[in-house]
C-alpha cells in the first residue's frame, strides 16, 4: 500500500532558483509570505501575480506539478470563497436564490482571500520543489546554530532529521511484515467488532514499537562503535555557499516589498 | 542540552513513526480534518521517551515535514502546511508529549490509571490548542466572516474527536505492557537509570 508513494517533493533541475543558496531561499519566502499578507489592494495582487509569474519563470518548475501541489489546498480555496460569498453582506445583490443572496461584496472578499491563499500555497511549494530537503536541513542547521548558547542542539537536529527520514522506508517495511504475520496468525485488521479490531490493534502496535526499538539501539550502537561524538569539529561534504545571486535575490524581494507598501490601502 | 547517540536515535525513530502513523490510515478525510494515528504516537512518545525527548521528537517531526518530506496526513509536506489550518495539531504535538511524559515521570512506578489521565490530558491539550488554531487560521488567514462561529470549528472536530478518544483508550491500555517490555528488554532504560 505504500510502495507508489514518492518520497519528497523535490525536483533536480538546473535553474536560478536550484542554483540559489537554501537559506537565501528560506528568507525571501518568509519575506514573501509577510509581503502577501501585507498587501489589501487589487493593484498590489497584480503586482504579487506578475511577480510570481517571474519567479515560476525562474524556477523552470513545469506547471503540472505546482498544480499537484495546489490540490489539498484548494478545497480550503472553494470552501473559504463560498464561505464568504455567502456571508459577508456588502454591496449590491448580484444573485437571489432561495435563501442564499449572493452580495457583490462578498464575491469580491471571497476572491481576495482566494488570490491570497493561492500565492501563498505558490511560494512555499515553489521552494521545496527547487529545494532537496538536505539542503533544507543543512539550511536549517546554520540558521539555528546561533540559538546554540540556549540550548538549542543545532546539529543534533539536523542529524535526527536525517536519520528519521531514512527510519520512515524501514518502519514501513516493519509495518507491512507485522501485519502478514499477525495476519497468518489469525488477526483481522479490517473487519470484526470494535472489540476484535482493537485488539488487532494492540496485536500491531507492540510488536512494531519492540522491534523499532531494537532498531534503534542497533544503530545507535554502531554510532557509539564508530566514535561519534557531536557536532564539535565535524566537517562536511556538501558545503552551503551563499554567491552574489543570493543577495541579488534577496535585495529584490526587498525592493519588492517596498514597491508594494506603497499600493496598501 | 547534551543527547548520547541513543536518545537522538529515539527521538528520530518517533519522528519516523508519527510519519507512518499520520498516514497508516490515509484517505480517511472527514470534513477537512484527516483521520489520523498521531495523536497516540505523541503520547507514547512523551510516556516512552520522556518529557524532554518526547517534544524533542515532536519538534523533529515538524521540521522533517517542513523540509518537504510527506510525513504530514494524506502525505503532504512542505513548507505550504504552515498555510494549512490544521497546522496547529502539528504544532501541539510538542506540548502532548511534553505533558503527557511529565506526569508519567511524576509517579516511580507508573500503573494504569496513571497512563491513562496523561493520556487524556495529552488528546486534551491536543485538541485545546489544534481546534484553536484552525479557528483563529480562519479568522486570520482567511478573515472569515461573521456567519463563521466558534462553535462551528467544535461541531466540525467532533467526529475526528470521538475517533481519537477510543484510540487513546487503547493506546494507554497497550502503553504500560510497551512501556515494561522496552525497560525490561532495552539497554535504554539500564543506562538510564545506572
Amino acid at each position: 500500500m505504500f510502495e507508489h508513494v514518492v518520497i519528497g517533493q523535490y525536483l533536480p533541475g538546473r535553474s536560478y532558483l536550484h542554483k540559489m543558496d537554501a537559506r537565501s531561499k528560506l528568507a525571501s519566502v518568509f519575506l514573501l509570505i509577510i509581503i502577501v499578507f501585507m498587501t489589501n489592494t487589487w493593484a498590489g495582487y497584480g503586482l504579487l501575480w506578475a511577480g510570481a509569474v517571474l519567479v515560476y519563470l525562474l524556477s523552470g518548475v513545469s506547471f503540472r506539478y505546482i498544480r499537484k501541489g495546489m490540490f489539498p489546498i484548494f478545497l480550503l480555496i472553494i470552501f473559504t470563497f463560498i464561505l464568504h460569498a455567502l456571508f459577508t453582506q456588502e454591496g449590491d445583490v448580484l444573485v437571489s436564490v432561495g435563501v442564499f443572496t449572493l452580495y457583490e461584496g462578498g464575491v469580491e472578499q471571497g476572491l481576495f482571500i482566494a488570490f491570497r491563499l493561492l500565492l501563498l500555497v505558490f511560494f512555499t511549494s515553489l521552494l521545496t520543489l527547487t529545494t532537496s530537503p538536505i539542503d533544507l536541513t543543512d539550511a536549517l542547521e546554520q540558521i539555528f546554530t546561533p540559538l546554540k548558547r540556549f540550548g538549542v542542539p543545532a546539529h543534533e537536529i539536523a542529524l535526527m532529521m536525517s536519520i528519521a527520514i531514512r527510519f520512515i522506508p524501514t518502519l514501513l517495511q516493519e509495518t507491512e511484515k507485522i501485519i502478514k504475520a499477525q495476519s497468518a496468525r489469525g488477526a483481522d485488521f479490517s473487519k470484526g467488532t470494535w472489540k476484535e479490531r482493537s485488539q488487532a490493534f494492540v496485536a500491531l502496535l507492540v510488536p512494531l514499537f519492540v522491534r523499532a526499538f531494537k532498531r534503534a539501539e542497533d544503530l545507535a550502537f554502531a554510532m557509539e562503535a564508530r566514535g561519534y561524538n557531536g557536532g564539535e569539529g565535524r566537517t562536511k561534504l556538501r558545503k552551503l555557499t551563499w554567491t552574489l545571486r543570493d543577495s541579488a535575490a534577496c535585495a529584490a524581494v526587498v525592493i519588492f516589498g517596498i514597491c508594494l507598501f506603497f499600493f496598501r490601502s | 542540552m547534551k543527547l548520547k547517540p541513543l536518545d537522538m536515535v529515539l527521538v528520530a525513530l518517533f519522528a519516523a513513526l508519527m510519519g507512518i502513523g499520520a498516514n497508516i490510515t490515509a484517505y480517511l478525510v472527514i470534513g477537512g480534518v484527516p483521520i489520523t494515528l498521531q495523536p497516540i504516537i505523541a503520547m507514547l512518545a512523551g510516556s516512552l521517551l520522556g518529557s524532554r525527548l518526547g517534544a524533542l521528537a515532536m519538534v523533529v517531526y515538524m521540521l522533517t515535514g517542513l523540509v518537504g518530506i510527506p510525513v504530514f496526513a494524506e502525505f503532504s509536506g512542505g513548507l505550504r502546511a504552515l498555510v494549512s489550518p490544521t497546522f496547529g495539531f502539528i504544532l501541539s504535538f510538542i506540548l502532548t508529549a511534553y505533558l503527557t511524559g511529565k506526569i508519567i515521570e511524576h509517579k516511580q512506578n507508573p500503573t494504569l490509571p496513571t497512563f491513562f489521565i496523561a493520556s487524556f490530558i495529552g488528546l486534551a491539550v491536543n485538541y485545546l490548542i489544534g481546534t484553536h488554531y484552525m479557528y483563529y487560521a480562519y479568522l486570520w488567514i482567511a478573515e472569515a466572516p461573521e456567519g463563521f462561529t466558534y462553535s462551528m470549528v467544535w461541531a466540525w472536530m467532533i467526529f475526528p474527536l470521538i475517533k481519537d478518544i477510543i484510540f487513546t483508550a487503547l493506546a494507554a491500555a497497550a502503553a504500560p505492557k510497551l512501556y515494561r517490555l522496552i525497560c525490561r528488554n532495552s539497554t535504554y532504560t539500564q543506562q538510564r537509570t545506572a
